[in-house]
């Protein structure tokens, strides 16, 4: 299968830590992200968002807002409906139920935030004025807003979706009773974890631009996936997908969240088309906190059946997504617990496994993709349980996984989800992130720590991540699609290499990293290589999520490059007279292999296969410009493992990180940098999401944490140091034996700093099973043991 | 005192990154917005516009200030310093050179308003501990880079000055 060919790339830029080329228009104010594109006689949206969670729209006024100054158009659902029935989301599974969500509603109001009417005016401003002059009148419904409930009670959140169910999987099925029943121990817990926001310090945002006379439509737009975006809004638009352009400028943070294709991209689309004027609409930090994708909302109700020297029999999971309102695109909620119970067991050898997953349909707003998606849950609740289960054997956290973990006598290890794991480093992983704690040491200072009255924890996670995700992983997670990505090399007549790729950033390093590969690739310096990106006339992909991007990097330049790497040996073949197969290509010279002295610069044989036919050999094809695709030939897995230390005050009953430590092992680093800078800022989001972030909801569905000052991001009084160490295994289907790594701290540390926290507290005989750890819910759970009614006195 | 209505333009002098510039702003236009929309200066983010992130601050007479929380009109007299002023030519301030160097950023939204704060800190207290570079980055919010290595630049920067490295493509690699 040609598509997964792994090309030969020797490293030589590859695992050096280059500083970033897209470092200094970042650092002056010269980027231009999506905020800053300015058109002439651009037009600004503001759009009316439902103050009610379910209601039905009885009828909307817009007199009064057509009439204020600046105002162009003002359009509600009825006007969008007539252009576009809405974004349709389904999956091929059988039971799936498919939703369609409407860009703006015009008969059901499904949750609080959800757009019913849009105005687009001369300034954002003047739009907004118009917005307060909108009457809507609606009927409220009942509001589902606990997805644990929402199985039992006749109350729909959305008509469309029978009994609030999305849908129910349970591929692994194994009897596990036994297991339990003849189990040593048996530890289970409950976990919830938060609804979270990704919260990217830029908010999203769209352009879009319609000339009439070209019948032409050019985009812009703060996406992960413009490829993606390209092809769904000729879909729902029924737009000639050859006219259309998508273009990714800078981009502020994605994390997942601007892997969406949001309402608002179509509408804007339609409000050019409509008005001939290029329209823009950049959303507030309230509308991203109200409308933007949300995640990690599961509850996991988890048991684990282990045997008296601390080996795992058996794992049972059940595990409820409380989805939102409607599916997302292209995600749906199958993205958090149904993806979640496929790889629980992953790291560890666990011979029988019993999982379900319901996706529930809520009032709220669509669940869907955030760093890590539905990994962090599952993970969460299984460490947290190994924690515990150590605690009752009397065995060290380290020792339990020890015992546990896949080891390389193991491999090939089929794990009872089906995936094979083929090579990891799942032991040394253990045993080094033991070292960097200084377990003993650990310990007693937890116990002088007790004696004063201070409560430390220790939490570990050891994790494995599905990276790298094309077709066989998106497979295996049961999402039947298909992906594959293309990039395009051109050598030019100097020698200078121009990539085109349609791997776009939002700060993750591509255009450093994906010009060290292809700088390896052809064996020239880096500074002789261009990486085009960020417009859906370069190259075609699936873009930049699931960890996927350094191996599709790879790939795609790789084989492209080879392709032209073959044409440039056959002349150089000729004119240093060897064999095509001795010539090699490094330090921007060719020559011949093991004959130092026959070699020549690697510009000079590209400037030959443009203007010496003389050199080129018989029926030589001088194009020295290949588009190639890639998708790799099964899971590309990467591993390692994540240990948090907390303290928490008895007083406040705050917990705060005192230190963290990462092992890492995506296979081949391309920039040990870049990587320890992804580790670190996925770890601060771990922290965020197990001590501090929450979007809440009332009864009524009404979200009350809707500003920064509610919902709470880490600072760097919340983060500290964290040490990181580094293994490598490379991986035999990606050139240079690169792995992805993007996602794994969010994976992991979550369930570490859970684990910490609960290790602080076991003493107490306390467990906290529901996130973030606020010091309310810390403080109640001790309150529950009586720990708070003695005055701060420890029972020691 | 001079009284407008909504609608009505009023003239602001200000010396902005180093040059008078005057300029006439709706009184309801915040300072963020004037500087971005009026003076073309992109450099300046607004990531919440409610005063907590911190991706919007600038020097305000040598003070580090939300501009999201002040209005363009209250420019009038005052002296404003925006990221776009910090490199010379077309090289690099130090403190942007350590940033770099230590992968200081990865997005680069929060960077601007980082650079302001770590401006003023650096003003007012040239050799800070990594605990009082926590302590005032602390109204700054970063998404990206779980801030180790922000604290990192700015003790580079403090330690080293002037005599920081300059990080090309073929520079520092370890």
């Amino acid at each position: 299968m040609s598509k997964s060919e792994v090309a030969q790339i020797r490293p030589k830029s590859i695992g050096t830590s280059i500083p970033r080329r897209e470092d200094p228009g970042l650092l002056t104010g010269r980027a231009r992200y999506i905020a800053d594109i300015v058109l002439p006689d651009m037009l600004h949206i503001a759009i009316l968002r439902s103050p009610v969670a379910h209601g039905r729209i009885r009828h909307i006024d817009t007199a009064a807002a057509r009439a204020m100054p600046g105002v162009e158009l003002v359009w509600t659902g009825q006007d969008s409906k007539a252009r576009c029935q809405g974004i349709a989301s389904t999956l091929e599974q059988k039971g799936f139920v498919a939703t369609i969500q409407p860009l703006l509603a015009h008969d059901e109001i499904c949750f609080v935030g959800e757009g019913i009417a849009v105005v687009v005016a001369h300034s954002r401003a003047q739009a907004e004025d118009a917005l307060a002059r909108i009457e809507a009148d609606i009927e409220e419904l009942p509001v589902v807003t606990d997805a644990a409930a929402a199985i039992d009670t006749d109350d729909l959140a959305n008509a469309a979706v029978p009994a609030n169910m999305v849908y129910r999987s349970n591929r692994v099925t194994d009897p596990v009773e036994e297991a339990f029943a003849s189990a040593a121990i048996s530890v289970e817990g409950c976990f919830h974890t938060p609804r979270v926001n990704a919260s990217p310090m830029e908010t999203r945002g769209f352009v879009a631009r319609h000339e009439w006379t070209t019948g032409t439509l050019t985009c812009w737009s703060a996406t992960q996936m413009p490829s993606f975006i390209k092809t769904m809004i000729a879909i729902f638009l029924q737009f000639p997908e050859h006219n259309l352009e998508v273009i990714t400028p800078a981009v502020g943070g994605g994390f997942g969240q601007k892997a969406h294709l949001h309402p608002e991209e179509l509408l804007t689309c339609l409000l050019s088309i409509e008005l001939g004027r290029p329209v823009s609409w950049i959303e507030d930090r309230q509308e991203n906190l109200f409308r933007a994708p949300q995640a990690k909302q599961q509850i996991n109700d988890m048991a684990l059946a282990v045997d008296d020297q601390g080996r795992f029999l058996a794992l049972r999971d059940r595990v409820i997504t409380d989805s939102g309102a409607y599916n997302s695109l292209p995600w749906t909620p199958l993205v958090e617990g149904h993806a979640g119970i496929l790889v629980v067991t992953d790291p560890y050898r666990i011979a029988a496994l019993s999982a379900e997953s319901l996706s529930v349909t809520t009032n709220k707003c669509p669940i869907g993709a955030y760093r890590g998606v539905g990994f962090s849950a599952p993970t969460l609740a299984r460490e947290v349980l190994i924690d515990r289960a150590a605690r009752q054997l009397g065995l060290s956290p380290f020792e339990i996984r020890r015992r546990n973990v896949i080891r390389q006598e193991d491999f090939p290890y089929q794990t009872r989800a089906g995936m094979m794991i083929r090579e990891g480093t799942f032991l040394e992983t253990v045993d080094r992130l033991e070292a960097m704690v200084g377990y003993e040491d650990f310990r007693k200072r937890q116990q002088e720590a007790f004696r004063e009255g201070r409560l430390l924890g220790l939490g570990v996670s050891i994790f494995s991540e599905v990276s790298g995700i094309g077709t066989r992983a998106l497979n295996f997670l049961d999402f039947p699609l298909t992906s594959h990505d293309t990039a395009t090399v051109r050598v030019e007549p100097t020698g200078k290499v121009t990539v085109t790729t349609g791997i776009v950033t939002s700060g993750q390093g591509h255009p450093t990293t994906l010009a060290q590969i292809a700088a390896d690739a052809f064996g020239v310096p880096m500074e002789d290589v261009t990486i085009l990106a960020g417009s859906t006339h370069h190259a075609v992909g699936f873009g930049t999520v699931a960890s996927r991007s350094a191996v599709f990097g790879a790939g795609t330049i790789g084989r492209a490059a080879e392709i032209v790497r073959g044409r440039m040996r056959a002349v150089a073949a000729r004119l240093l007279q060897a064999a095509p197969d001795d010539i090699e290509m490094t330090g921007g010279m060719v020559h011949v292999r093991d004959d130092p002295g026959r070699t020549m610069p690697f510009a000079a044989v590209a400037g030959a296969a443009y203007f010496a036919e003389a050199t080129h050999p018989d029926d030589f094809d001088p194009a020295l410009e290949a588009t190639a695709a890639f998708d790799p030939s099964d899971i590309v897995l990467a591993n390692g493992g994540h240990a948090v230390i907390v303290e928490i005050d008895m007083e406040t009953c705050l917990a705060r990180v005192e230190k963290m430590y990462a092992v890492e092992d995506c296979g081949r680093m391309i920039n040990p940098m870049i990587v320890e800078g992804q580790i670190r800022g996925g770890m601060a989001q771990g922290v965020g999401m197990i001590l501090l972030e929450e979007l809440v909801h009332d009864e009524r569905g009404q979200l009350i944490t809707s500003t920064f000052q509610d919902y709470l991001l880490p600072t760097s009084l919340d983060i500290p140091d964290i040490e990181i160490s580094h293994l490598e295994t490379p991986s035999p289907l990606v050139p240079g034996g690169i792995k992805g790594m993007g996602e794994s701290a969010m994976i992991s540390t979550p369930a570490a700093v859970a684990g910490a926290v609960n290790d602080a507290l076991a003493c107490l005989g306390v467990a906290i099973e529901q996130f973030p750890a606020s010091p309310q819910r810390i403080f109640e759970a001790l309150s529950k043991v009586g720990v708070m009614d003695r005055g701060n006195n420890f029972p020691v | 005192m001079r009284r407008a209505d909504e609608d009505q333009r009023l003239d602001v002098v200000a010396t902005v990154n180093g040059r008078e510039r005057r300029f006439s702003v709706l009184p309801r236009l915040s300072l963020a917005d004037t500087l971005r929309e009026e003076l073309g200066l992109y450099g300046v983010r607004t990531g919440c516009e409610h005063g907590v992130c911190g991706a919007c601050t600038i020097l305000v007479d040598e003070l580090p200030v939300r501009s999201c929380l002040m209005l363009g009109v209250q420019a009038n007299g005052k002296t404003i310093r925006t990221v776009e002023s910090l490199a010379e030519g077309s090289s690099l301030h130090p403190l942007q050179e350590a940033f770099r160097r230590h992968h200081a950023l990865q997005c680069g939204f929060c960077t601007a308003g980082i650079l302001a704060t770590s401006q003023a800190l650096l003003a007012e207290n040239p050799c800070p501990t990594r605990e009082e570079v926590r302590e005032v980055l602390s109204g700054n919010i970063c998404r990206c880079t779980g801030y180790q290595t922000i604290v990192d630049a700015i003790m580079d920067y403090a330690e080293n000055g002037q005599a920081g490295v300059a990080g090309g493509e073929r520079g520092p690699a370890e």
